[in-house]
């Protein structure tokens, strides 16, 4: 038992020092710049333009968006880099389990998107003049949907490869589609029954939903939904993570 | 007293399906606590992937692992705690400074915030970067580089060290620094497993080298006995005031002359007696109205075993059989 939890503390001190590297090495990239930090920003103000929207659905808006491309952006830039440089081999070769390695990653993603987030919530509050409803569960729905995301982004980072270009293409693709279907730009009580069934697939549906809730106090869905199936899909995102991992083991990557 | 490494019928294939060519097919072999282990090869013979598969990166198809005694597939945690792994490239974290890289690599490891400092410190010193520790990785030269990935690799003072090709692409310095290092870990006692293309440093340092050729292995020995066991690749060195046009061919129709090679300004004539073959060389000479400059008889190298067991002809890199050729 005393065995089990030494090797627990230890693990999860080291994905810890994984994230700080990643910290230092990563977050002032020009491609995490781009597509972590500018991309929500340039998407919200784009779909935005001479559009009616009150205050307090801009800033839920803008959150949601900040947590999903953000945090999604970490895992799809900085594995592939880290498998081109070799810098991988090392963190693969340490003394830490597969799931260690994956939880620093994740966490690397999760802290740019709640920073990121925290700048949206400035700029809500003083350029949009929107108000908050409810700043602990603001709070809490910027973490959670931080972790899910980032691990949602860690499935295209395990993708065995080399080249970070290979990951970028599918993932944003995919952010993408998650984002046109579900409810940020059309909210989910204005979709037909077909489009609000699709939304429902979305894991971002929540997060809008969760951050309506905390901005506005009010959404469609019950909060106990929204938080439960984005911390389960958090959970659930890192299946195929390891799975991929595995993979690139067999295949050499 | 266990070994550093034990494998047994080791086999790796990339393909998916299980029917392409085996990258490593069913090698055995154990490399001895403190050894100095070479691991030669020609390129896709199977030396990187094998180094890979003992380090956790890379999956075997079939076979076992024991790394200090620790089954690789049943928990590689004990074993990771105890390897060092030096890559080709060196993976250094160039935003990082050399302190910081260190520094992480120590924290990886669960050295103590004393111990990592005092070890860094020692191996910035040794390694001749102590006033560029502060520098980023970025400024540094390849062989710089080299050195700090080494150090990295070495912090937590590992049983075991693996380093694939330690020394291409270096200044002869930075080479040297780096032998010497590899000498210093093996007197102290640390296992070194390297792959190498370096002929002649493995024969330099290495207690004991396997070649490994199309993913087998072919020989697995002493240096010294490997050359022992291949007395048929003797050879003469002879070097002449004057090389007049078509002295190859002549060379190559002596009789005992298997081969001929010019190295520089010196042709090596391969031959199974070098007694045998004297007389009529010097005949040669003295027909052809040659003047000797020097004249040397040479024992196989190990790059002339190499070669002979990969199956490549001496002095290329076809695998054409070994005949009487002029090269």
């Amino acid at each position: 038992m005393k065995n089990f939890w030494t090797r627990t503390i230890d693990e999860l001190s080291q994905a810890w020092i994984v994230t700080l590297k990643d910290i230092k090495v990563y977050y002032l990239r020009p491609g995490m710049i781009m597509f972590g930090f500018l991309m929500p920003f340039f998407m919200f103000f784009s779909f935005s333009v001479k559009r009616e929207m009150a205050a307090g659905d801009g800033m839920a808006r803008l959150l949601a968006l900040t947590i999903f491309f953000t945090a999604a952006a970490a895992g799809p830039f900085i594995i592939p880099t880290e498998r081109r440089l070799g810098t991988y081999d090392r963190l693969l070769a340490a003394p830490m389990s597969l799931l260690t390695l994956l939880a620093g990653k994740i966490a690397v993603g999760a802290f740019f998107a709640i920073v990121v987030s925290f700048i949206a919530v400035i700029i809500g509050i003083f350029f949009l003049n929107a108000s908050i409803a409810q700043p602990a569960l603001m709070i809490a729905g910027i973490v959670i949907g931080s972790f899910t995301f980032s691990a949602m982004g860690l499935i295209f980072g395990s993708i065995p490869t080399r080249n970070p270009g290979d990951v970028q293409m599918p993932s944003t693709l995919i952010r993408w589609v998650l984002l046109f279907v579900s409810g940020v730009f059309v909210p989910l009580s204005e979709m037909s029954t077909i489009a609000r069934g699709i939304s429902y697939l979305s894991p971002l549906t929540y997060a809008q939903d969760l951050m309506n809730h905390a901005v506005l106090g009010t959404g469609e869905l019950a909060l106990w939904l929204n938080l439960s199936v984005l911390f389960l899909s958090g959970v659930i995102f890192l299946l195929p993570s390891i799975k991929l991992h595995k993979r690139g083991r067999v295949l050499g990557y | 007293m266990t070994h550093a490494i034990e494998v047994h019928d080791l086999t790796k294939n990339y393909s998916s399906s299980g029917s392409g060519e085996l990258a490593v097919d069913q090698i055995n072999f154990t490399v001895e606590q403190g050894e100095i282990f070479g691991f030669l090869g020609p390129n896709g013979a199977g030396k990187s992937t094998t180094q890979r598969m003992l380090t956790t990166l890379l999956t075997p198809t079939e076979g076992q692992i024991l790394i200090l005694g620790h089954d690789l597939a049943d928990d590689a945690y004990p074993a990771k705690r105890q390897i060092g792994l030096v890559p080709e490239e060196s993976n250094v974290y160039t935003e990082l400074t050399a302190w910081d890289n260190l520094m992480f690599t120590g924290r990886l490891y669960r050295m103590s915030k004393t111990d990592r400092g005092i070890r860094a410190e020692e191996l910035l010193r040794d390694f001749g970067l102590w006033e560029k520790k502060d520098v980023k990785a970025e400024e540094f030269s390849k062989g710089m580089k080299r050195r700090l990935s080494i150090a990295m690799a070495i912090i937590h003072k590992p049983a075991l060290l693996f380093l694939d090709e330690p020394t291409p692409g270096l200044d002869v310095q930075s080479a040297r620094t780096i032998q010497k290092l590899i000498r210093q870990l093996s007197s102290e006692g640390t296992t070194v497993f390297m792959t190498t293309h370096q002929i002649e440093e493995a024969n330099q340092l290495c207690d004991r080298v396997a070649i490994i050729s199309h993913g087998k292995i072919a020989a697995i020995d002493t240096p010294e006995k490997l050359k022992q066991t291949f007395q048929q690749v003797q050879s003469v060195e002879i070097s002449f005031t004057l090389s007049p046009n078509g002295l190859e061919e002549k060379l190559a129709t002596l009789p005992e002359v298997s081969t001929v090679l010019k190295i520089g300004d010196k042709w090596r004539l391969y031959t199974e007696s070098p007694p045998a073959l004297l007389p009529h060389l010097i005949k040669f000479t003295e027909i052809e109205n040659l003047d000797i400059v020097s004249l040397n008889t040479l024992a196989p190298s190990l790059e002339d075993v190499f070669l002979q067991i990969t199956g490549q002809q001496i002095g290329s890199v076809s695998e054409e059989p070994s005949s009487k050729k002029r090269v």
